[in-house]
């Protein structure tokens, strides 16, 4: 099947270099907002960037826009990835029990 | 007389001349099934063996003929073996290769040279653990679970463990990969997904646990490689790091992974009870979802191996709700199947006395897991037999019982000739009444007190001991057997039809028997359900030269 | 396997003909299944990540110091190298899928270039954190005694040194892969017609670079807000 052959190269460049400029602008945006604001948290806004380049690298330049079986796969995926690692570790963590008796945590383990 | 795939064959390289080059680089999925199976089942009697000396020792309290230390290398060995070499690939690797291409009308599975990479992958993990018994201080001594800071510490073959496994992992997934795309991509014209047969669902819902889960013990191996190689810290607690993260991370995939072990083993239950019930399966599509949830569900209940380890009472009471939660599914299967025999002329031939031993075997495994599901219960009867004996009940009792099922079943196909019923019969019930004798009395001996992975005992707990060893020699007896049946039957037996059970799935409507190497002669186009008995006889018939429907 | 694949058919009741999608020449099998290796990818270094997040829950103010002492402006400079290394794969794969192979070679190659700047970058920030004791095995690792650091900056080294160096090696691999290709593009096995190759290798490129956009923030521009006494090579 070489159906993927039937493109229009310009137009098809012309979005490459669009998602280039965007991912360099969000790439910019991180040096700055150190500067700029949330700077304690900066945690925070560096994830929410980090998704959203990952979000056009996905669509546009992993071609993923409009797979319809894929997508669903990707969704899956990720929602495990959020489940396990995220959500159940961070409710074993938020709850930690012998955080003053433990060797690694308590405040002679130097912080 | 026309040509089977035992007649010839493709192959990944070139086109050799030799029969043994021809095995050796054979890209067809049912050669490469068979290879798994030889290459399996040579490592399933070394672990056997590996067992049968512990039982030997542990015949009486003391010291006999093992020192300590030999005996947990002993088990690991036994668990290594076992889980990664044998059950774990297990099903999907023999009948997933072998059977489910058939059963999809498809020509081989999509990626043919990656099947044999896998193989061949697969054979390189098997030698790197062997190796670890020859090199050194010998095998691990760890538990195949290789907890941390143990295993960073102890001077055994830790390292080679780990790469095996690691090793084994990545063949896993491979074939995960390649069955997935395979079902996406390679089933008959017409065949949708609620026209598959059960064990493709099966073999469906495994291929995402394999593909998801896999990575995680692949990169929490390599992780305690680095840690015991480089101390990068993230388990060792002088540095900081925390031993309960490896059993996460471990856990993580091995609770998954067991799911990945029973899912094709129900699998082919589902395909066993209908044909000899002559009806059509009761509830198929809840079957085929129940398969889906369990493996989705599975993902979440991990911590339940882990209540004693520190964890928070919140997490605690979080995993033992998801955990009594995934056991409904399993029962939903349970009654459908029951539903599918009532009103059925049974035909109680070896594959059917497989599968109704092995529904009491797995109702016993899976009851004593929803036991230790409790956490109160969990507290007293973790590491002791009790859960020895429940998980042995239900990966013994449940996958391997079905997986000699199912060897009964497509014995005829895969081989072209028949094995003695008789014989079979008998080796069946000596299997069945060993494997009892030997673990029901654990379940005893744990909830009295007898921990597991424990080479010696108090004088109390001895009559449990002599017991199982009694089961012990029965049961080995009766593998031994079994296996001799069916040497017997491939070499001597009687020459099988295409269709000897007379049952409704596309494995059966082959030309020969054995099958052709390019599998049916024409694809059928697939407008039936997999299971249409019309008064105990199929519905579906076809002319075997254009695959068309006569019916 | 053979380009000269022909697919079956197969005929329903009705007498109406069905394509038999066989396992040879299927695009988008090939493209399904690297998409599913893929989420393999993505599973392991997710473990990492859960790894790293615990860790950091434990010892928060560690992490942000030891993050403010690595160099922001080499990790920043690779950041960008290796965006614009997706591109010229990216735009190596339109030249190909638009018939230019020459210019999808040219683009390759630039690929190529820019990996191993990436590369070469990465070893001067690990040359420097030796330079300053920080490395694998070195004292300042080991804990326990006078030297050490404190657990969290153990912790946050231990896993900066795992995950910098499994993302290089995966990028190691990555030029591995694109040379085999374009001598697969050479002896014409790969092309305009035939180029799923060059489709699931610009993926593993693009997969490399997201894992990037991950690693990136959270080990350098977590710490970017405080002022540190002290880094090495930083700002």
């Amino acid at each position: 099947m070489v159906d993927t052959n039937n493109i229009n190269y310009e137009v098809e460049k012309k979005g490459y270099y669009k998602v280039l400029i965007g991912l360099l602008l969000l790439t910019g945006i991180t040096f700055i907002q150190p500067h700029l604001f949330m700077a304690e948290a900066s945690f925070v806004p560096q994830m929410i960037i980090a998704v959203i380049k990952a979000y056009l690298i996905v669509i546009y330049y992993m071609h993923l826009k409009g797979e319809k079986l894929i997508i669903p796969m990707v969704w899956f995926t990720l929602t495990l990835v959020l489940v396990f690692f995220v959500i159940v570790i961070g409710i074993d963590v938020a709850n930690f029990q012998f955080g003053a008796e433990s060797y690694i945590t308590a405040p002679t383990a130097h912080q | 007389m026309s040509k089977t795939y035992f007649d010839e064959t493709h192959c990944a390289i070139g086109h050799p001349k030799s029969k043994f080059m021809q095995w050796m680089l054979t890209v067809d999925h049912k050669r490469i099934g068979i290879m798994y199976a030889a290459v399996m089942f040579t490592f399933f009697f070394v672990a056997v063996f590996t067992a049968f000396a512990m039982r030997l020792e542990l015949f009486a309290p003391g010291a006999q003929y093992m020192d300590g230390d030999t005996f947990n290398q002993a088990f690991t060995l036994h668990g290594v073996i076992m889980i990664f070499l044998f059950v774990i690939p297990g099903i999907p690797a023999i009948f997933g290769n072998i059977v489910m291409p058939l059963m999809i009308g498809a020509k081989d599975v999509s990626f043919p040279r990656l099947n044999w990479f896998t193989f061949w992958l697969y054979i390189v993990g098997c030698g790197i653990a062997l190796t670890s018994i020859f090199l050194g201080e010998g095998v691990a001594d760890t538990g195949w679970t290789f907890y941390a800071p143990y295993s960073l510490n102890t001077g055994t073959n830790v390292i080679m463990a780990l790469v095996a496994a690691f090793v084994l992992g990545m063949a896993s997934i491979l074939t995960g990969l390649n069955f997935l795309v395979t079902i996406h991509r390679l089933r008959a014209p017409g065949m949708t997904f609620f026209k598959m047969p059960l064990f493709v669902w099966g073999i469906y819902a495994t291929a995402w646990i394999q593909l998801l889960a896999t990575p995680v013990v692949g990169i929490t191996l390599i992780l305690a490689i680095l840690e015991k190689y480089f101390g990068i810290g993230i388990f060792d607690p002088s540095k900081g790091g925390d031993p309960v993260l490896f059993q996460h991370l471990f856990w993580i995939y091995s609770h998954p992974a067991v799911y990945l072990m029973i899912l094709p083993a129900f699998g082919i239950m589902s395909e066993i009870i209908p044909t000899f019930s002559r009806k059509e399966i009761f509830g198929y599509r809840t079957i085929a979802l129940s398969s889906a949830s369990i493996a989705g569900i599975g993902y979440l209940v991990w911590g339940h191996h882990l209540y004693t380890s520190g964890m928070s009472d919140t997490a605690k009471s979080v995993f033992s709700f998801l955990t009594f939660f995934v056991a409904i599914p399993t029962g939903v299967k349970f009654y459908d199947w029951v539903a599918t025999m009532y009103q059925g002329k049974i035909v109680l031939s070896t594959p059917m006395i497989w599968a109704l031993g092995t529904m009491i075997t797995f109702a016993i495994g899976g009851m004593t897991g929803i036991t230790i599901t409790m956490i109160g219960l969990d507290i007293h009867l973790q590491d002791t037999y009790y859960s020895v004996a429940h998980f042995h009940y239900a990966i013994l009792g449940g996958v391997v019982f079905l997986m000699f099922a199912g060897m009964h079943y497509w014995f005829p196909l895969i081989t072209g000739r028949m094995y003695d019923e008789g014989k079979a019969k008998i080796a069946f019930y000596l299997n069945f009444v060993g494997f009892n004798l030997l673990w029901f009395p654990m379940f005893i001996a744990g909830y009295y007190g007898m921990p597991r992975r424990y080479f010696d005992y108090l004088p109390e707990f001895q009559i449990y001991h002599q017991v199982s060893f009694v089961g012990a020699v029965i049961f080995i007896s009766g593998l031994i057997y079994m296996f001799f049946v069916f040497y017997k039957g491939w070499t001597k037996g009687e020459k099988a039809t295409p269709n000897p059970w007379n049952a409704t799935t596309l494995e059966w409507h082959l030309p020969t028997s054995p099958p052709p190497l390019e599998n049916h002669t024409k694809v059928p186009y697939v407008d039936f359900n997999p299971y249409e008995y019309h008064h105990g006889e199929p519905v579906v018939k076809f002319d075997y030269k254009t695959m068309q429907r006569i019916d | 396997m053979s380009h000269e694949y022909v697919p079956e058919i197969a005929t329903d009741r009705d007498g109406n003909q069905h394509e038999v999608q066989g396992w040879q020449d299927d695009f988008y099998g090939g493209k399904l299944g690297f998409w599913l290796f893929m989420f393999t990818e993505v599973m392991m270094f997710g473990a990492m990540f859960l790894t790293l997040a615990y860790y950091n829950s434990l010892h928060p103010q560690d992490f942000l110091e030891a993050s403010a002492s690595l160099n922001r402006w080499l990790g920043g400079f690779n950041t960008v190298i290796l965006l614009v290394s997706a591109l010229t794969m990216g735009l190596g794969l339109l030249k190909m899928r638009a018939g230019d192979v020459k210019g999808a070679k040219l683009m390759i190659w630039a690929t190529i270039l820019l990996a191993i700047v990436f590369l070469g970058v990465k070893a001067i920030e690990w040359t420097a954190e030796y330079n300053h004791g920080v490395f694998l095995g070195l004292p300042a690792m080991q804990g326990g005694h006078e030297g050490s650091m404190p657990f969290g900056k153990i912790l946050f080294f231990g896993m900066y040194f795992t995950m910098t160096g499994l993302h290089g090696f995966h990028i190691i691999i990555g030029i591995g892969l694109m040379i085999w290709l374009l001598k697969r593009i050479n002896s014409g096995k790969v092309s305009p017609e035939h180029h799923i190759l060059h489709w699931n290798i610009a993926l593993y490129w693009d997969i490399v670079h997201l894992i990037w956009v991950f690693v990136f923030p959270y080990y350098y521009m977590i710490g970017a807000g405080i002022t540190v006494a002290g880094g090495h090579g930083g700002h």
